[in-house]
């Protein structure tokens, strides 16, 4: 009935009965597509869960194998620990699904492991922010994270585990944030921006331990009042340090200094 | 300056950094530098057991002076270190001059903690004990304080004098004390 192409009035009657035909079976299409992902991503999901569950102590235990599995979820758009963060998130999913995947597999494990570190960054963070300015090098935070200073409470965290929990602390507003310098990162719990000269200084501190206004005019060409507004900024701002016995001033970065403070 | 032979003391980190030898301009930085200042003092004087430092010989030892480095803290910051662990309850001049100190790398009242104990595990209380005994006995070897400055340990047990906890007498040079 419908195929006969009318020319009357009826015709409106047709069309209108064609496209709602049309929208209801997209409609239908859209749903079974939905339905069929969905199952996919909840096969998926407990696929991950299993292998999660399986490697689970592994997971917990090897910092390299919890880079990878984390990169995995990345991958897969599941950020373990924004899921957790974000309770809204969680209410698009279905019941029993609450909390992030994290807490699912591991019951909470995870999310306290990166708590936990993201407390022991806060806590070195405060503690070394008069001797180094606010900007710590993710590498020595780690190093000390992995020393422990209370009895047998040392964790052994890689770079990715440090940024990961400085990551964790960005709903809290606190400030905590990763720069990158040259070829290091740093985390930086002063906010404060670093002006393009200024990170060109520290670079050049990294390649050789320290500098010198006679340093800086040389090999960066710069004037020297440029180079004295730099140095002094920085030192103001307490991210070098002045060596006064040599035959020029000398200024250090201490980067370096970590391993025995406190 | 009595210095026992014993194994080198491991300096830290922050010694081998130049500028750790130059007062800091930055006020922030210059107090975390005071702070590893008076704890690196405190660790060497208490692996060398020194109670005492005279700071004209201290600033030529290896302590003040980094031969290695060829960087040195000048009189004047040694002074300034050493006025700040005060503040800090962690030194004391021995004279107005300002020419020696002691250490507290333990306060007296620390040391006193530490006599309290000993003298109760050991069962010796309402013993009475010579200085000279506590001090250098052989009793006492294993302990901290043994071959202790006797000015040290004269400060440490009056201040259990004055919670009551122990009674000195005799003369200078041969005290003898009880414990409660």
């Amino acid at each position: 009935m419908a195929t006969r192409r009318g020319v009357g009035l009826g015709a409106f009657a047709n069309r209108t009965q064609a496209s709602q035909f049309f929208a209801n079976h997209g409609a239908n299409l859209r749903s079974t597509h939905l339905s069929s992902l969905q199952t996919q991503l909840s096969v998926f999901q407990s696929l991950l869960h299993t292998f999660a569950l399986e490697h689970s102590s592994t997971i917990k235990s090897n910092p390299t194998f919890r880079a990878e599995f984390a990169r995995i979820c990345n991958t897969i758009g599941v950020d373990p620990l924004a899921a957790s963060n974000v309770k809204g998130k969680n209410a698009r999913r279905g019941p029993g699904e609450s909390g992030s995947i994290w807490t699912q597999i591991m019951g909470g494990d995870m999310n306290d492991f990166y708590f936990e570190v993201a407390v022991r960054v806060v806590e070195l963070c405060r503690e070394t922010r008069s001797e180094n300015g606010g900007l710590l090098g993710v590498e020595e935070c780690r190093k000390r994270v992995g020393k422990g200073k209370a009895i047998g409470s040392g964790l052994e965290v890689t770079d990715d585990d440090v940024l990961r929990a400085v990551k964790s602390l960005e709903p809290l507003g606190s400030g905590f944030s990763i720069v990158r310098v040259g070829s290091k990162q740093y985390i930086r719990s002063i906010p404060k921006e670093l002006n393009t000269d200024q990170a060109t200084v520290l670079e050049v501190i990294q390649i050789s331990g320290y500098v010198s206004l006679s340093m800086l005019q040389l090999n960066l060409n710069w004037e020297k009042a440029r180079a004295q507004t730099v140095i002094d900024d920085l030192l103001a701002d307490g991210l070098v340090w002045l060596d006064a016995q040599g035959k020029e001033y000398e200024y250090w970065s201490p980067q370096n200094l970590l391993d025995d403070s406190g | 300056m009595t210095t026992q032979i014993k194994e080198e003391f491991q300096f830290p980190k922050t010694y081998s950094f130049p500028p750790f030898f130059t007062p800091q301009p930055n006020s922030n930085t210059r107090h975390s530098q005071l702070q590893k200042w008076s704890s690196l003092i405190q660790s060497y004087c208490r692996h060398y057991k020194l109670y005492r430092l005279n700071l004209i010989d201290a600033i030529e030892t290896p302590l003040f002076h980094n031969a290695a480095l060829k960087k040195r803290v000048s009189l004047p910051e040694a002074r300034e270190i050493l006025e700040f662990m005060v503040g800090d309850g962690r030194a004391e001049w021995v004279d107005s001059g300002k020419g020696v100190v002691w250490i507290w790398w333990r306060r007296p009242e620390e040391w006193a903690g530490l006599l309290v104990d000993w003298v109760e595990s050991t069962g010796q209380k309402n013993v009475v004990l010579t200085v000279y005994e506590l001090v250098d006995g052989e009793d006492s070897v294993s302990q901290e304080w043994h071959g202790m400055d006797t000015d040290v340990m004269m400060k440490s047990l009056n201040v259990l004098v004055k919670r009551g906890k122990a009674q000195v007498f005799g003369n200078e040079g041969q005290e003898g004390v009880k414990f409660f």
